[in-house]
C-alpha cells in the first residue's frame, strides 16, 4: 500500500525529475516530470539503456558517475560546474539559457544484502535560481564598480584640494618674497638713508621686485581667466621669428646674470602663422624662464624655429637639471611642481608651463616635454600648424607689458609741450603720470574726480585725456560719457585713454565702445605711458 | 591512540593517491590544473578536536558532510572556512565579475560536488583497502560553527570515538586554499583500518 502511494507521488506529484535504472542502467521509472520536460514518454523509454538514449551522457564523459554509482558512491552534479546533466529543452525567456539549468543528485539503490541493485536519478530545475543569482551578482559587480568609481572620483578631488593648498602656500610665499624686498629698501629710502649709488642699487631692486611680482599676478590671471574660459585670443598674421626674437630679448638679461649661453636658429621662412602675437611671445618667454631657472652657470639654452610638413616647431632645449621621467606625464598641470623643496630653491609657482600648454593649445597646438633623465637637460617643443596666409593689411604688433629690464625714458621731440590731463583718485598715480610725462616735457593737469576733470578740461582744454576707470562717485565711464556730449570746441573729440585693472576681454570691449581710443591695463611702464600717450596725439616717432 | 610515525606514513601515502585522482578529476571538470598538496596525518579522540582544528579555522566553517554506512561506519567531512570556501568556489569556476563575499546556492553546489568527489576518493579507498562495500549517504553543506558541527556529528554510541584529520591544500591558478578531512570513526573502525594500513604497508614493501 504504502509502496504504491510511494510510486504514485514519485511519478505524478514530485517536482523534480526522477530517474530509476537497474544495475545495467536500464530504465526502470521516468515519472512524470521528465516526460513533461524532455519530450519523451515513460512509454518510450523504459526498458532502454539510459546511454542508449541519452549518448550525449557518454560524450560528455558524465557515464562514469554512473560507474561510480553503482560501486556505491554517491554523486553530486552541480549546475555551475556541469551546467546539466540531462540535455533538456527550456523556454528561452528572460533567463537566456536554451537548456534546462540543472543539479543533480545521483545515489546507489542498495539491496537488503548490501548489493547495489540500480541508480536513482533526482534533478533539479535551478534555471530561474541561476538566473536571479547572475543578476544579483550582477548589482553587486556594479555597485562593486560604482564604489571604486566613487572612491577614485574621491582621491581626486582630494588630490586636487591638496594640491591647491600646496599652491596657495606657494602663491603667499611667491607674493610676499618680492614684497619683503620692496618694503625694506623703500622704507630705507624713505628714513633719506640711502645716497649715491647704494640710492639707485635700492631703486633697482625695488624695481625689479615689483616687476617679477607683477609677472606672478599676469600668471595668475592668466590661469584664472583660462579656468573660466575666458581667455580670447586675438588672432592677426605673425611672424614667428619676430615674436621669438622679442622674447630672448627679453630674457637675456636674465640668462646673461646667471652665467647661461642663450643661442638662436630661426629659420626665417617659418610662418607666417595665424596667432596672437602677445600670447605667443608668452609661451616662448615662459620655456625660456623656465629653461634659466633650471640651467646652471656655465649651461646652454637654444631656441630653434623651423617647420616640419604642414606645421610649424619652436624648440627650446637646455643643459639644465632635467626632469624626472616619473613626472614628466604632470609638467603640464596646473599647480605641479616636482619637488616643492627643489622648486623653491628655483622659485617659482609652477604655473608658466601649464599656461604654455593652455595656450599653445588655444592656438590648435601641442606642447611636449623630453628629457633623458634627471642632470640631462630637457627639450620643450611646441607645434603650431600653417595657416593660410590670407594677405590683407597688417597691424602693427604691441610690444610685450612684461618686457624685462627698465630701460631709459625714450622721449619722442614731437610730444613737447603736450598738454595731457590724468585722472586718478589715488595720488601716488597721478604723481607718477606727472614725472613721466613732465620729464618729457609735457604740460601735465591732474584730476581726481569727474567734477574736477571736467573743469580742467573746460579752462585748459588738453590734448589728451588719461582717465581712471574705477573712481569713487562718478566712474572713468561717466567721464567719457560726459566729455563725448561737449562739442568739438569745448573738447568733446579729445583722444582718451582708459588706464585700468580691469584687463578682462568684455572690459576692452566696454572701455572701447564707450568712447576711449585705448585700453591699457595697469600696471604699465613709463615707455608704455608716454607711448600711449604719443598714439593719443597721433604724433607717433619714426 | 597514536599513530606511529609508520603508520602515519601509510596513510599519508594511501590518501595522497586518493588526492592525486581528486585533483586529476576537479582539474578535468574545471578546465584548471588543480592540485591537493601532500598530506598531513594525525588522530585525535573527538573530545580533542575542538582544540586540533580551532586554531586553523576560527569563525564560520563550512563543511561538506558525508555519512558512510557498513562494516565500516562513520562521518568524514571537508572542512574550509568561510573565506577559503568563497575563494575555492570562485577559483574552480572563472567567478568572472567582482570576487564574491558570499556563497549563495550555486557557489554552495559547487563546494558540495568538491567535497563528494574528494570524501569519495578516499572513502573507496579505503573501501577497496579494507574490501569492504562502503556505502555514502547524500553529501550535505553546513555553515556554521565548529563546535555547533562537531555536535551534530552522528556516529555516537557509547564506544569512544576518534578522528583521522588530514590537513591538506587545494591549489588552483596560483592560489591554494587550506583545508581539513576528518573522518570519525568508532575506535574499532579506526583499528582496522590501521590495521589493514599497515598489511598494505608491507605487501607494497614485498612487492
Amino acid at each position: 500500500m504504502l509502496n504504491a502511494a510511494l510510486l504514485r507521488w514519485m511519478n505524478d506529484l514530485a517536482g523534480q525529475g526522477i530517474l530509476i535504472t537497474d544495475a545495467d542502467l536500464k530504465i526502470r521509472a521516468w515519472n512524470r516530470w521528465l516526460e513533461e520536460h524532455s519530450e519523451l514518454t515513460a512509454a518510450e523509454v523504459l526498458g532502454r539503456n539510459l546511454l542508449d538514449v541519452y549518448t550525449v551522457l557518454e560524450t560528455r564523459r558524465l557515464d562514469r558517475h554512473y560507474k561510480w554509482v553503482l560501486e556505491g558512491q554517491t554523486r553530486i552534479l552541480s549546475q555551475r560546474l556541469h551546467g546539466h546533466l540531462l540535455p533538456l529543452p527550456t523556454k528561452a525567456g528572460m533567463s537566456g539559457f536554451t537548456e534546462m539549468q540543472q543539479t543533480a543528485r545521483i545515489s546507489p539503490l542498495i539491496a537488503d544484502d548490501g548489493r547495489v541493485i540500480g541508480t536513482l536519478t533526482v534533478i533539479d530545475d535551478v534555471t530561474e535560481r541561476v538566473t536571479r543569482e547572475a543578476e544579483l551578482q550582477a548589482q553587486v559587480d556594479a555597485r562593486t564598480q560604482a564604489l571604486a568609481r566613487e572612491k577614485a572620483a574621491r582621491e581626486e578631488a582630494e588630490e586636487a584640494n591638496r594640491l591647491k593648498d600646496e599652491f596657495l602656500a606657494t602663491v603667499s610665499h611667491e607674493l610676499r618674497t618680492p614684497l619683503t624686498s620692496i618694503l625694506g629698501w623703500s622704507n630705507m629710502l624713505l628714513a633719506g638713508r640711502l645716497e649715491g649709488a647704494a640710492h639707485d642699487r635700492a631703486l633697482d631692486i625695488i624695481h625689479r621686485n615689483a616687476q617679477s611680482q607683477n609677472q606672478l599676478i599676469s600668471d595668475l590671471l592668466d590661469v584664472s581667466r583660462i579656468i573660466s574660459g575666458k581667455l580670447r585670443l586675438d588672432l592677426r598674421t605673425v611672424e614667428l621669428p619676430t615674436v621669438i626674437e622679442a622674447a630672448v630679448e627679453a630674457t637675456r638679461p636674465a640668462a646673461e646674470a646667471k652665467g647661461v649661453r642663450l643661442t638662436t636658429t630661426l629659420d626665417p621662412r617659418s610662418g607666417p602663422i595665424s596667432g596672437d602675437a602677445d600670447r605667443l611671445q608668452q609661451v616662448v618667454w615662459n620655456l625660456l624662464s623656465n629653461a634659466i631657472k633650471f640651467t646652471d652657470a656655465g649651461g646652454e639654452i637654444e631656441v630653434r624655429l623651423g617647420s616640419v610638413n604642414s606645421r610649424v616647431e619652436i624648440t627650446v632645449r637646455d643643459s639644465g637639471i632635467g626632469i624626472d621621467p616619473e613626472f614628466l606625464p604632470h609638467i603640464f598641470d596646473r599647480f605641479r611642481q616636482a619637488d616643492p623643496a627643489t622648486n623653491r630653491m628655483h622659485g617659482g609657482m609652477g604655473l608658466g608651463l601649464s599656461i604654455v600648454r593652455q595656450l599653445v593649445e588655444l592656438h590648435g597646438g601641442t606642447v611636449r616635454a623630453e628629457s633623458g633623465g634627471e642632470g640631462k637637460g630637457a627639450t620643450f617643443t611646441v607645434s603650431l600648424p600653417f595657416v593660410d596666409f590670407r594677405g590683407g593689411p597688417e597691424r602693427a604688433e604691441r610690444l610685450p607689458p612684461n618686457a624685462v629690464g627698465h630701460p631709459e625714458l625714450d622721449c619722442p621731440p614731437s610730444l613737447q609741450g603736450l598738454r595731457v590731463l590724468a585722472v586718478d583718485d589715488e595720488e601716488d598715480t597721478r604723481e607718477m603720470i606727472r614725472a613721466v610725462l613732465e620729464h618729457c616735457k609735457m604740460e601735465v593737469i591732474t584730476a581726481a574726480s569727474v567734477p574736477e576733470a571736467l573743469d580742467a578740461i573746460a579752462k585748459s582744454r588738453p590734448d589728451v585725456l588719461l582717465s581712471d576707470l574705477g573712481m569713487p562717485g562718478e566712474d572713468g565711464y561717466v567721464l567719457i560719457a560726459k566729455v563725448r556730449a561737449l562739442p568739438l570746441e569745448r573738447g568733446g573729440q579729445i583722444p582718451a585713454a582708459a588706464l585700468t585693472a580691469y584687463v578682462r576681454a568684455e572690459d576692452r570691449v566696454r572701455v572701447l565702445s564707450s568712447g576711449y581710443q585705448l585700453h591699457v591695463p595697469k600696471p604699465l611702464e613709463p615707455n608704455e605711458l608716454v607711448a600711449v600717450v604719443a598714439n593719443l596725439a597721433g604724433r607717433l616717432p619714426e | 591512540m597514536e599513530l606511529t610515525e609508520r603508520q602515519g606514513d601509510a596513510i599519508s601515502e594511501l590518501i595522497n593517491i586518493a588526492f592525486a585522482r581528486t585533483g586529476a578529476a576537479l582539474s578535468e571538470l574545471t578546465g584548471h590544473r588543480v592540485m591537493l598538496s601532500a598530506p598531513e596525518v594525525s588522530v585525535h579522540p573527538t573530545t580533542e578536536l575542538p582544540a586540533a582544528l580551532a586554531k586553523f579555522i576560527p569563525g564560520e566553517i563550512a563543511s561538506i558532510h558525508q555519512v558512510f554506512g557498513g562494516p565500516v561506519a562513520g562521518d568524514a567531512l571537508l572542512l574550509l572556512n568561510h573565506d577559503g570556501a568563497v575563494h575555492l568556489t570562485d577559483l574552480l569556476t572563472d567567478g568572472g565579475g567582482a570576487p564574491s563575499s558570499r556563497l549563495d546556492e550555486s557557489a554552495r553546489e559547487v563546494l558540495t560536488e568538491v567535497g563528494n568527489i574528494l570524501l569519495n576518493a578516499c572513502l573507496g579507498m579505503f573501501g577497496n583497502l579494507l574490501d569492504v562495500r562502503v556505502s555514502f549517504s547524500v553529501p550535505r553543506l553546513h555553515l556554521e560553527t565548529l563546535e555547533e558541527l562537531l555536535d551534530s556529528l552522528t556516529a555516537g554510541g557509547s564506544e569512544p570515538q576518534y578522528a583521522l584529520v588530514i590537513y591538506t591544500a587545494f591549489h588552483v591558478r596560483d592560489s591554494s586554499v587550506k583545508g581539513f578531512l576528518v573522518m570519525v570513526l568508532s575506535v574499532t573502525s579506526l583499528d582496522r583500518l590501521i590495521h589493514e594500513v599497515e598489511a598494505w604497508e608491507e605487501r607494497q614493501g614485498q612487492s
